[in-house]
């Protein structure tokens, strides 16, 4: 079915060229197949949703190869589901550099000059930056931005496939020195990849620089994959050195929330600072992966790590098409910024509160002293970018609106609790079908499957 | 009992419901409707407390270690609720006139402003009520947010002064609390693979890290001596009904937390006894005397807070008679310092945005009905002939039933004695000063009846608690629920069986 998926997308991308709607309709379509493909269709369902608003979002730019970038993006939300499915090793590589390279190009699409004109009228601080980088872009594209970040993700991608590899290796040939080094510099790959401090250094810059609507597909749809595919790895690889080791990654953790915080704080350009907050954020995800010395405890990272990207890509995407769009409806950037803060019951809440709950479980208690310090921190500049990115007009039927609408209504989906339930429950079916968390499956399924039953008669 | 518990229920989701209908009426039609889905719930509570034993609804279950959402209505939930359901129903009609008199002070349309206003307004007070029912640790955490943000927004659009950094400030501040009660949460989930209360309460355990982050955040949000600068800042620069139901039933919840944890597990408490008492009457004293020096009317109604919140964390320390005292003394300074601050919301509206404590003098003979509340408002402070008498008892006997009436335990006595005693006294001062002596105008002046009458019902209220038949029904309740007769707290959780078990 993903095949299909995959023929459906390069036709739309294809022939978009003569009737560039199409590009949009195959990716859509596309997305539905993947979805009906995808193993778990709780996670699907989100990627889903967030790769529509993604969509959605490009028609605020006005791009050369406008049809085409259509076809990328569903690209790579296809994959994004498609991780789900698989536990080939090589496959998973795979997917990692499919989900990368289509932004090597979007990262570098802007409007094109003469038609995109009046299109970021308002927008406030970070526009003249925006602007003064495009007009060195040539034939309507940032190559410069392009370049800074192409060079960092290759980096982050060669040392990822290299750290895989070694850790692959150590699983049938243990070596305790290969282990240990496979395991940094797979997480350091990870760090470049994401954007984890103190590997963060292209992140607000290209954040600043490049059109906000790729920026914020880089920021939430880019994100997933990585993630996944570490956690995968850490936890098909672990042996008794990795408690040893994670403390390397909840040190990267810590100093992460640290500087995208604070580099937050101090910075005053919108895109500056949701670049900053990227940091932080990505942060607060790498904490999950020190589950993989107790593989038992996989869901709980899992299911905070996920919901959390996904708040994070919500979010994202609705303050870069504020930004795109010269502001957004107030009420709307607000929630988005209580999500962010995680202010229960919205989305950012139970992503925080299902990390909190996993680093208990590793006994990692400092590491959750620095996350909450680092929840409280946070208020102050995402509360100003509420008020800064907020439209003083009231409501006006837009696209920005729109997307902000959209990803509200997704953060809002863990309103009502049993949706976290459904998903919590699905995450640990995940853990069993992927042959991780043998000593508590029994439990951890049993409980799940009497949870759905109840969750269905109440 | 079936029926009943489906009213209850109908009745607690009845204010959340308004929240969102009340908007979409004029203001005085919203106000009404905000007044009786608050008196409803109020009616149902006491109709309750002497007809229908301790039951619980199940909501929703969660794998572990989160477990079970359910609402509990046992006798502490039934006081607390009881209060956050008259104060919240009172002030909603008070603040008819003060909010559109604000409005139009800020430039703004009066129509628009009032509907976002009584959509947070509702929000507030009905995520309150939720908290104190709710019976889950996670559950109770999300209404102690929403109660935050909704405070938060509700200071950051129409406070006073510097309105957007008092609100930052109180955000910040209370944030903070809150992450840090969170993370004693999920260190209670990871050793007890559960936050249901019912399944706690039934020998759970919280280890001394868990129950000190609780512990830390609560006593940011209560707020003692030292994490309270926010307080006054936020007290005296929100809009008068939102200081009106911040400082009588919002900062009390954590009051209510700590409550609860303390019910599942007392052994924290106990070992560290003394110094929390010690810090709690230090607290409380030196609040006492920071009232004397304010001279912004609502500054010292805050710090008369932070002095009473330290009664509440004094009776926390106290055993089983303390925790009924914990209880009672919530209700009875929400209903005192709500009366007070809608009685400095009365003069602010009749004179013109007057806090000035130096340029008043004298109000009783322009204002005597709003006077004569803050009259009532003070006895209850100062826990006299209202439910606080009560209060001071169970606190006293908490006393002497924990330290025994020795020459070593004379000290905490006379030192409880004087925290008392403090109250009565700045309360007489600050009477004396704000409403008698030299009148600058002896002439009477027209104020609505929404800015007196409420306030006049709820000192009704807290008088009518006192007697029987209202006391002694709740405080037996309170009786099964702490523990007394059953052997007490010092066996670790035991005589929680009026809560666990119950019918659902």
């Amino acid at each position: 079915m993903f095949t299909v998926a995959l023929v459906v997308l390069t036709l739309g991308a294809v022939f978009s060229f003569k009737f560039r709607p199409l590009g949009l309709v195959g990716a859509v379509v596309a997305l539905l197949l993947g979805l009906y493909a995808c193993s778990s269709f709780h996670y699907g369902v989100f990627i889903f949703a967030i790769g529509l608003v993604n969509l959605l979002s490009l028609g605020a730019l006005d791009s050369r190869i406008k049809g085409v970038d259509y076809g990328l993006v569903g690209l790579m939300a296809l994959v994004t589901m498609y991780i789900f499915n698989t536990s080939d090793f090589a496959l998973v590589l795979a997917a990692l550099v499919l989900v990368s390279v289509p932004t090597y190009i979007l990262v570098m699409l802007r409007d094109v000059e003469g038609n995109g004109e009046g299109k970021g009228e308002g927008v406030r601080k970070g526009e003249g930056v925006r602007k003064g980088e495009g007009v060195r872009g040539e034939g309507g594209a940032n190559v410069e931005v392009g370049i800074k970040y192409i060079t960092f993700m290759v980096l982050a991608t060669v040392l990822f496939l290299i750290g895989a590899v070694i850790l692959a290796y150590t699983k049938s040939a243990f070596d305790g020195f290969l282990y240990v080094l496979g395991y940094v510099l797979l997480v350091l790959g990870l760090c470049i990849e994401v954007g984890v401090a103190p590997m963060h250094e292209w992140v607000p810059d290209v954040f600043a620089a490049a059109d906000p609507i790729p920026i914020s597909i880089i920021a939430s749809l880019a994100k997933i994959v990585p993630f996944v595919a570490a956690l995968f790895i850490l936890i098909y690889t672990a042996c008794p050195l990795t408690a040893s080791v994670s403390i390397f990654t909840a040190v990267l953790a810590a100093v992460s929330m640290f500087t995208g915080n604070i580099g937050a704080l101090t910075s005053k350009e919108p895109a500056r600072v949701l670049g900053y907050s990227t940091v932080a954020n990505m942060g607060y995800v790498l904490a999950c992966l020190v589950v993989a010395a107790k593989p038992e405890f996989f869901y709980f990272a899992l299911t905070g790590g996920l919901i959390l990207l996904f708040a994070n890509a919500a979010g994202k995407i609705g303050f870069f098409n504020a930004i795109k769009g010269g502001g957004a409806y107030s009420p709307l950037v607000y929630l988005l910024a209580f999500s962010f803060i995680g202010v229960p019951p919205l989305m950012g809440f139970w992503g925080k509160l299902f990390i909190l709950l996993s680093l208990a479980e590793m006994q990692y208690y400092w590491l959750i002293g620095v996350l909450v310090v680092n929840s409280a921190i946070s208020i102050p500049y995402y509360i100003r970018l509420a008020g800064e990115l907020g439209s003083a007009t009231g409501w006006e039927t837009n696209l920005t609106n729109i997307v902000c609408v959209a990803v509200v209504v997704l953060t809002f989906v863990t309103v009502f609790f049993v949706p976290v339930e459904w998903f919590f429950a699905n995450m640990q079916a995940v853990a069993e079908t992927i042959g991780i968390g043998a000593g508590v499956v029994g439990v951890g399924v049993g409980v799940s499957e009497g949870v759905v039953v109840g969750g269905g008669g109440i | 009992m079936d029926t009943l518990s489906n009213l209850l229920f109908l009745c607690l989701l009845l204010p959340l419901v308004v929240a969102f209908v009340a908007p979409l009426f004029s203001p005085k039609r919203a106000t009404y409707l905000s007044f009786l889905a608050f008196i409803l719930p109020f009616f149902a509570i006491i109709y309750s407390v002497f007809k229908v034993a301790p039951f619980e609804i199940p909501l929703t279950t969660f794998s572990p270690p989160i477990g079970e959402f359910y609402l509990h209505f046992d006798f502490i939930s039934y006081a607390f609720g009881l209060t956050i359901c008259i104060v919240s129903a009172m002030i909603a009609l008070f603040a008819l006139p003060y909010m559109k008199h604000r409005f139009e002070e800020m430039g703004r349309e009066v129509e628009s402003e009032f509907r976002k206003y009584i959509f947070l307004y509702d929000l507030y007070a009905a995520s309150m009520l939720w908290l104190v029912f709710s019976g889950n640790f996670v559950l109770l955490y999300v209404f102690l947010e929403i109660t935050l943000i909704t405070a938060f927004l509700l200071i950051y659009t129409y406070g006073y002064g510097n309105r957007k950094w008092v609100g930052m400030l109180y955000l910040i501040w209370c944030a903070v609390a809150g992450v840090l009660t969170l993370a004693g949460i999920v260190l209670v989930a990871f050793e007890n693979d559960t936050l249901a209360l019912n399944v706690l309460m039934a020998g759970g355990k919280v280890s001394t890290l868990a129950w000190a982050f609780i512990f830390a955040g609560m006593i940011i949000e209560l707020p003692v001596l030292g994490p309270h600068i926010w307080l006054p800042w936020a007290h005296a620069e929100a809009p008068t009904p939102v200081s009106a139901l911040l400082s009588p039933l919002t900062v009390g919840l954590a009051g209510y937390v700590l409550l609860r944890t303390a019910l599942i597990d007392y052994s924290f408490i106990e070992t560290y006894r003394i110094p929390i008492l010690a810090y709690a009457i230090f607290s409380s004293i030196y609040g006492g005397f920071s009232v004397f020096k304010q001279t912004d009317f609502k500054r010292l109604l805050a710090y008369s807070t932070v002095s009473q919140m330290g009664y509440i964390l004094v009776a926390l320390c106290l055993g089983p008679f303390g925790l009924i005292g914990l209880v009672i003394q919530y209700m009875s300074h929400a209903f005192g310092k709500s009366i007070l601050f809608s009685s400095a919301g009365g003069i602010i509206a009749v004179h013109h945005g007057l806090r000035d404590i130096n340029k008043m003098g004298g109000l009783h003979d322009s204002i005597p009905a709003i006077s004569n509340a803050a009259v009532l408002g003070f006895l209850n402070l100062g826990g006299m002939l209202t439910v606080g008498m009560l209060g001071e008892f169970f606190i006293l006997r908490g006393v002497v039933e924990t330290f025994g009436v020795t020459k070593s335990s004379l000290g905490i006595i006379l030192a409880v004695i004087f925290m008392f005693i403090l109250s009565v006294w700045y309360g007489f001062y600050t009477i004396r000063k704000v409403f008698y002596g030299k009148p600058r105008s002896t002439k009477r002046l027209e104020i609505s009846r929404y800015l007196y009458v409420p306030l006049y019902i709820i000192g009704i209220v807290s008088v009518l608690l006192l007697f029987p038949p209202l006391s002694t029904v709740l405080i037996q309740g309170l009786n099964l629920i702490s523990g007394l007769g059953l052997g007490g707290l010092g066996v670790g959780g035991v005589g929680v069986g009026g809560v666990g078990g119950v019918v659902p």
